[in-house]
Order: structure tokens, then sequence, then C-alpha cells
């Protein structure tokens, strides 16, 4: 769980670029977009499509996603389960 | 000193013969890699992809149905993990022309599917590669039938007037990844669709008074991919000789 929080953060900084955010500073419960780290609708599209690459895991509905894009948490929770299953 | 030095690919659908062809052969020319897409004119792809070599570029022959969602996706996911070119241009294409009371639902179906449904397709698949990489040119090649209308063609017409819309907006959604989105709207080009229609009748229309050449319909895609045009989104470019205004 938390390799994978880890890659998580890697993506926001690394692939999406995020501004002024580094890696160790990402609260693992914090809000990702709106007024946490401030992603936008493009940032959770890219952030699909590289889960679904890196990770293997499809995040088909983006309505549905929505709760899995609450926080790193959020999300890390929802890959190792896909995985798993 | 070719215009692009860095080795951008482009894919170029539809582009073994015609309009398609040549903006293949010119955007080679101006140094860019062609991934061409064709679907059963293997013999004029191969003679486009020698040209294309003897301009010193590769072309990799992309043979696969546009409406195909699965093969386009098993042709290109391969190659898109490795590569992701950094233009795509939509220019597959086919007119089954008669007049809309004549029209069967086949007609109708076949030219949306061409033109405007492999769009989601091809535009879904390269749109998803392309967006982490922060810049990229996307040109959909739609028709004066779509600005305008033109009878015998409601099916055209209106896959080409979809194809503008969808530029628009795609070009509002991948605005802030730079990621330039326009449409190029030929009018009547000197290639075998025109070859059946009334030419003696449609000249006094031209302020022009001529037929456009497929390279006068090339050089405004390359305008478009090029770096002086980094600041055009969004947009048709008409190229009609005035026939619209």
């Amino acid at each position: 769980m938390e390799k994978i929080k880890q890659q998580l953060k890697e993506i926001l900084v690394v692939d999406l670029k995020i501004q002024g955010v580094a890696i160790e500073d990402i609260d693992d419960a914090g809000q990702l977009f709106g007024e946490g780290l401030g992603l936008d609708s493009l940032d959770a599209v890219e952030l699909a499509f590289l889960i679904e690459k890196r990770f293997g895991v499809t995040i088909a509905d983006m309505e549905e996603g929505k709760a899995v894009f609450e926080s790193i948490n959020a999300l890390a929770q929802f890959i190792e389960k896909q995985q798993i299953e | 000193m070719p215009e692009n030095s860095d080795n951008k690919i482009v894919f170029i659908s539809g582009a073994s013969r015609g309009i398609g062809a040549a903006i293949a052969v010119n955007l080679a020319a101006a140094g860019y890699d062609i991934w061409l897409n064709y679907r059963s004119s293997a013999d004029h792809a191969q003679a486009v992809k020698a040209e294309i070599e003897a301009c010193g570029r590769s072309c990799t022959l992309l043979p696969f149905d546009v409406t195909d969602e699965q093969a386009a996706t098993e042709m290109l996911e391969p190659l898109l993990i490795q590569n992701v070119p950094f233009a795509v241009v939509h220019n597959a294409g086919i007119t089954r022309d008669t007049l809309l009371p004549m029209m069967q639902r086949a007609e109708w179906d076949a030219v949306i599917d061409v033109h405007l449904n492999s769009f989601y397709i091809l535009g879904r698949i390269f749109s998803r590669y392309m967006l982490s990489r922060r810049k990229g040119r996307i040109i959909t090649i739609a028709s004066l039938s779509g600005e305008i209308g033109q009878a015998g063609q409601v099916n055209y017409s209106a896959a080409k007037a979809g194809l503008i819309g969808a530029s628009k907006a795609l070009a509002r959604e991948l605005g802030k990844r730079n990621i330039l989105v326009n449409a190029v709207s030929p009018g009547l080009i000197e290639t075998e669709m025109i070859t059946d229609l009334p030419l003696d009748k449609m000249l006094p229309l031209i302020p022009l008074g001529r037929v456009g050449t497929k390279k006068e319909v090339a050089g405004v895609v390359r305008f478009l991919l090029s770096e002086d045009a980094s600041y055009i989104t969004g947009q048709v470019i008409s190229v009609n000789g005035g026939m619209h205004m």
C-alpha cells in the first residue's frame, strides 16, 4: 500500500507536473481536486489513464471515479482492491 | 534545415490516395516521419511510402479500417507505448452521394462512420497519449460541404459539419495541454472525388476560376503543424479559392 501511494505521488509530480509541489509535500488524506492540490478535470483524465497503464486498473466511469479520486489514500485503496480481484 | 528537426511523427488517416497522400508526402518533405493509415489501397500506400522514404523520412504503414475500433486499438496501442506522434491528421473519407429521399440507410451510416465515428475512435486513442506530452496538433480534414451544405451530400455535409464541431470542442478541451486542434476545409480540389461533378457549371462560382490542387491543401496542414501556427486553435481554415467567404 505504501508503495502504491509513493507511485501515485510520483505520477502527480513527475507526469502531471503539478506546479510547486514536491512528493514529500503531498498529504495522503488531502483532497486532490479543488482546494487541495488543485487538480482539474484534464488531470483526472490523465491520472486515470496513467493508473490504467501502470497498475492495470481501469477507472471506466469518471462519475463513479469521483470518490476514488478523493485522496491518495482512497486511490491506493481502490487500486489495491482491484489488483486483488 | 528541415522545418521539423526533432524527429516528429505525424499519423495520417486515409493517406494512400488523394489529399491524404499529398499531405503525407508534403509533411515528409518538411522533415516529419509518417504513420500512414489506409484501408484497402495497398499498392497506392506502397507508392506513397516510397515517396516519403525518398525524402529521407520513415513511413510506417498501418492498414486498418478507421471505423473498426478494435482493429485501430490493436494496431496503434503497441506503437503508442513506444512513440507518441506530435500530430494526427484525420483525413479518411468517402462519398455516397444521392438525394436524401433516395438515400439508403447504409449510405448514410457508411459516410458518418468513416468521417465522424472514426474521429471518436482515433481521437480518443491518440489524445490519451498526447495529453501527457503537453504539446501536439490535431487536424481534421473537413469540407466546404460541411460549412455551407451541398445538395446530394446530406450525409457527407453532416459528417463534415460534425467534424468541425468536434474539432472546436476538442480544441477547448485540450487547449490547456498545448494541444491545438483545427479543421482544414477544402473546396473543389483536383482528386477523384470531383471527377463526376459538372465543373463547367461550378468554376464560375469560384473567384479564383479554377479548382485547387492537393498540394495547396497539404501546404495549409503543414503550416498548422509548424511553430508559426502556435497560437491558432479551434479554427476552420478554408482552402476553397474564395468559393465561400
